[in-house]
């Protein structure tokens, strides 16, 4: 979230697209509500009507994997009649700046498009320089290649009847939702975006966020109270494991992960440091040495010096795509042997969970971490596996519950909040950092003893987290935040670090989290801050630097006057006392610098040209879906990699002709293990479903509480049938096409089974993330008889 | 300690049934077995109060005027002002059914439970769950437990969205009221349910923001049973000394009666839910 739980209180209207937030974030339903007392309008937009919709005052459906063309179409509407915010986009977006005039969209693709290998060459997708090489701007907005008008013209194709023929949803909804949402485009309104796994799970999940974050560009709503982009995270600490780069591409602190050709570290730091020629722009990341020689130090600590490059080399480097959907698919090959599997249960969660299960009888072993025995742990014990075929030997850790360690946990509104050991884990088992600590300390003994192929990374490492049973979670802590090397004392703030080697930081973007003054993420004091916004900037602690609403220079104009006078996030005081409210995203005056100091041009991005399929949302069809792309020849996005191995089957819509999507319910969790183990929540969902209209349901003779039997490519699996009014067939370009919604939480381990919807998805991810396309695919539902 | 409330804006209502749980875990009750949630409107388990199941959130799901509706309801204990159930315990001199006037709360004091069932027959709702495996009666206790101790009950500490409210009975009124108000400038048709049913009212209230109508297992017009007053006669002397056998066979032959007929109102709320 670039603002937070709390802030939704106070903002006019309320989109919840690609969420079911009532559902699986119940609590932000208490800030929803509020938001409501005071007027605010909720809009709920979803294939299906669910207890978040049950709210809204407007809900409109959309087929599954056509939010772009919604969004576009909603944008489009809006830019037609002028409900954005032009203050806002002239000061703060790069809605003014000059493209080259090579950039150019035609047929489905934009220019640079390489057919042979998927790829975009991204070289004409750039800004026109001036002699000092800033960008031009046109602040008119009138120049024909300024991003405005590129804009323009681009979603000029997303007619109202178009996107209604495209997405199903009702041309006077589309209006209706562009007239209610767009109204927050005045000054001093404002309106939130919360979005999940409905937006991200998409062959174009990437760009289906782009269009809310230029919708809420256009509309000012980005770093105002009651504004902002809002994913909400799955579970309690996604946010914490996304910082602390548990994903492939990511070092901790969003640094870049190296690639195979930056092989010395000046080579990283001159390929992956921004660089910007205007003195009006922060650009932040040029501080990337500071933050990455810090990162090497708290890794490697005293053996890390100038002279070995900090240890550089021991850093892995990226020669590959080491996403879910790859690696499982390098395991089903046989080139991956072994697996740690630490709070994960692929075999119920990844998507193809056929095959992924399949890709778990080719390991040699397995280590599984969990509270309980999970599907993936008993993958030999799936009814579709021969335990005799399978050498896998597999080892069962069990692990502590959250409420069994001391730790910090990291929200999606970015605070980290530290928690204490409420009782002892049962039996033998024992909290992560207990494992970690034990493994590697053992790992060390057999390098340190034997040598072998790359011995210096793990017997080099930074280790010191005490000698106690337990290791000490605070040492820990206080190694993400950072020491001055010089003194040992901690860092107050990550404006110190440098990249000479005289400081680490495990995570430059904690760096303040836990410093000589104590634990910032224990802090309990829940006054609010003179602003009265919500901010209660001394609850926890807030990455970075305690900075509750981020992009915050954005919610005043260039003389640091607020833009919602009542609801102000900062303002400027004057010289002497500066500014006031939130931590401001930078201390200079206003006007001294631009307000979005992450981008290296300062200015928030309608045009997007860093990433992998266009600067520019474009609608294409999910990989399995029952339409022709209406807007363009191009059917699915042509940067996405599609895997043709074995198991990949890839279903059409003369067999499967219904769309299937998956959610998550209120009484389950993700892939079930906390929650089907759970009697009390066992009672309330006992069985795996399937939610279906009322017409789908005549057309097949299913009744409410029949048995079905869903099928895709991939499998098929059966279900009660939930025959109901909240799924109602689209309307497509005159044709009719049903919708079914599967929740995903069951396997078959623990009190409550039932088939896995997983056995259904594909194996298919965006073309920037590699998450996988769950959301949308096809399949046939048969009445099961018997 | 004044008189207590409690308050259930069901349009504030999420259906997270975080006050079901809630219940169970304060109430240490055990799970039902359940299987798949035929009940109609959807995800609704198990599919009545019981025994193990004092507090349950219950779906709707209707169309009308082109609009669909998923209304969710909290049902339970009403805990009324001049509670009929209390009245009906044939237990004396000090009631199985107590009625804690100072606090608004009705619960059942199980030391003293015959599990006779006449709470459930004379109660408007047919709330009260008889457990046949311990003869007592079962409901929702108001968490009287914690109330008396300065704490609010479980369900209203659980709910997220500020659904349900525990507060002073003439504050919960005043908030019903504002919370009505509210939703009427939005221009819906809600309705108070417990503020002047049976006269005196109940200390829940709700503020439905759909027409009753629209959750036909609710009555309109809860009354308590005319023939109460003749059944209270019959009982009086069963706190007497001077108790023929005779008479005690009598009375024990209509609480038998009222235990079947319990049995029967039971299965008939069963019914209305499916």
């Amino acid at each position: 979230m670039t603002n937070h739980w709390i802030d939704i209180k106070n903002a006019d209207c309320i989109m919840i697209i690609g969420s079911n937030a009532a559902e699986n974030h119940p609590i932000s339903f208490k800030w929803v509500n509020k938001a409501m007392e005071n007027g605010a309008k909720l809009i709920s937009i979803d294939p299906r009507f669910t207890r978040t919709s049950s709210r809204a005052d407007i809900y409109a459906p959309l087929r599954s994997g056509t939010d772009i063309a919604l969004m576009n179409g909603i944008i489009n509407y809006i830019l037609q009649n002028g409900l954005y915010h032009k203050d806002y986009l002239v000061d703060h977006t790069n809605a003014g700046f000059l493209v080259n005039p090579q950039f150019g969209f035609k047929d489905g693709l934009f220019s640079g498009y390489n057919k042979s290998q998927k790829r975009y060459d991204k070289k004409s997708w750039q800004y026109q320089l001036d002699e000092k090489g800033i960008p031009k701007i046109d602040k008119t907005l009138e120049d024909p290649n300024c991003v405005f008008q590129l804009l323009k013209k681009h979603l000029s194709r997303y007619t109202l009847e178009k996107v209604s023929n495209i997405t199903g949803t009702p041309v006077e909804k589309i209006v209706n939702i562009a007239k209610t949402y767009g109204a927050t485009g005045q000054k001093g309104k404002s309106g939130t975006i919360m979005y999940a796994m409905g937006t991200t799970q998409h062959t174009v999940g990437t760009q289906n966020i782009r269009t809310y974050a230029m919708l809420q560009l256009l509309l000012g709503n980005m770093g105002v109270a009651g504004g902002g982009i809002n994913a909400l995270r799955g579970e309690s600490n996604v946010q914490g494991s996304t910082d602390h780069a548990i994903l492939f591409h990511i070092l901790p602190g969003y640094l870049k992960t190296p690639r195979s050709e930056n092989q010395s570290l000046a080579k990283y730091l001159e390929t992956w440091t921004p660089k910007s020629n205007d003195p009006k722009s922060a650009n932040w990341w040029q501080h990337t040495p500071k933050y990455m020689v810090s990162l090497l130090k708290a890794f490697w600590g005293d053996r890390a010096n100038k002279s070995n490059d900090f240890h550089y080399e021991y850093l892995p480097k990226v020669g590959a795509n080491y996403s879910h959907i790859s690696m499982f698919e390098t395991m089903y090959d046989g080139t991956i042997k072994g697996l740690i599997c630490m709070g994960q249960n692929p075999a119920v969660g990844g998507p193809n969970s056929r095959k992924e299960r399949k890709a778990l009888h080719k390991l040699d072993w397995l280590v599984a971490v969990d509270l309980w025995e999970t599907e993936t742990a008993a993958f030999w014990t799936d009814p579709e596996a021969d335990p005799k075929s399978i050498r896998t030997e597999v080892f069962m850790l069990p692990a502590a519950g959250s409420v069994e360690k001391e730790g910090s946990i990291t929200n999606s509104g970015r605070w980290s909040q530290w928690r204490y050991q409420a009782v002892h884990p049962p039996g033998d088992a024992k909290s992560d950092l207990w494992i970690l600590d034990r493994l590697y300390k053992e790992l060390k003994k057999l390098y340190a003893g034997e040598g072998g192929q790359f011995p210096g990374p793990i017997v080099d490492l930074n280790w010191d987290y005490g000698q106690g049973e337990e290791p000490d979670v605070h040492r820990v802590a206080k190694e993400i935040n950072g020491y001055d090397l010089t003194t040992g004392k901690l860092l107050p703030s990550f404006g110190k670090l440098k990249d000479d080697g005289t400081t680490s930081s495990g995570n430059w973007l904690y760096c303040a989290s836990y410093t000589e003054k104590g634990n910032m993420a224990a802090r309990r004091d829940p006054t609010d801050a003179p602003n009265k916004i919500g901010l209660h900037p001394h609850w926890a602690w807030c990455w970075p630097v305690n900075r509750r609403i981020i992009y915050n220079r954005a919610s005043c104009d260039l003389n640091g006057v607020p833009y919602a006078p009542h609801k102000p996030v900062i303002k400027w005081t004057g010289p002497e006392t500066k500014w006031v409210g939130d931590v401001p995203d930078g201390g200079w005056p206003p006007g001294e610098k631009y307000s979005f100091i992450m981008k290296p041009e300062g200015h928030a991005r309608l045009f997007g040209f860093g990433l992998a399929d266009g600067p520019f949302p474009e609608h294409y069809e999910p990989l399995e879906s029952p339409m022709k792309n209406m807007i363009s020849p191009v059917q699915i996005n042509p940067a996405t990699v599609i895997w043709t191995n074995e198991m990949d089957e890839i279903g059409d819509a003369d067999r499967f002709p219904i769309v299937a999507t998956t959610y998550r319910v209120t009484e389950h969790w993700q892939a079930g293990q906390m929650t089907r183990n759970n009697p009390w929540l066992v009672e309330l969902m006992p069985d795996m479903f399937v939610e279906m209209s009322k017409s789908l349901a005549k057309a097949k003779n299913i009744k409410n509480g029949d048995k079905a039997r869903i099928i895709t490519a991939r499998g098929e699996i059966t279900a009660y049938a939930v025959v109901t009014d909240r799924f109602k067939p689209f309307k497509l370009n005159g044709k009719t096409c049903e919708e079914i919604g599967l929740p995903w939480h069951y396997g078959f381990k623990g009190l409550a089974k039932g088939a896995s919807a997983n056995v259904l998805t594909p194996h298919v991810g965006d073309a920037n993330t590699m998450i996988p396309e769950f959301k949308a695919f096809l399949c046939d539902v048969k009445k099961e008889v018997g | 300690m004044a008189e207590k409330g409690i308050l259930f804006d069901m349009d504030k209502c999420i259906a997270c049934r975080s006050c079901q749980v809630a219940c169970k875990q304060w109430n240490e009750l055990p799970a039902e077995k359940t299987t798949f949630f035929a009940a109609k409107g959807g995800y609704q388990n198990p599919i009545g109060l019981s025994p193990k199941t004092y507090n349950l959130v219950k779906f709707y799901e209707e169309e009308k005027d082109g609009r669909l509706r998923w209304l969710f309801r909290v049902h339970r204990c009403f805990h009324c002002v001049d509670p009929a159930c209390v009245k009906a315990c044939p237990v004396e001199p000090v009631k199985a059914m107590t009625h804690h006037k100072e606090l608004g709360i009705v619960y059942v004091n199980k030391e003293l439970c015959i599990g006779c069932g006449a709470c459930n027959e004379y109660c408007p709702w047919h709330i009260p769950q008889i457990d046949d495996n311990t003869e007592k009666s079962t409901k929702c206790t108001f968490c009287v437990d914690r109330v008396t101790n300065g704490l609010e009950p479980a369900c209203a500490k659980a709910c997220p969205t500020g659904a349900i409210t525990f507060d002073d009975y003439d504050k919960i009124i005043q908030m019903a009221h504002q919370a009505k108000k509210r939703l009427e400038a939005k221009g819906r048709h809600p309705q108070i349910y417990g503020e002047k049913e049976l006269g005196t009212g109940t200390h829940k209230i709700y503020v439905l923001p759909e027409p009753i109508e629209s959750y036909p297992d609710l009555p309109k017009n809860p009354k308590v049973s005319e023939d109460l007053g003749f059944y209270r006669e019959l009982l009086k002397p069963l706190g007497s000394l001077t108790l023929s056998a005779a008479l005690v066979g009598m009375v024990l032959t209509k609480v038998i009666d009222m235990r079947e007929g319990k049995h029967t109102l039971a299965s008939k709320e069963e019914e209305v839910t499916k």
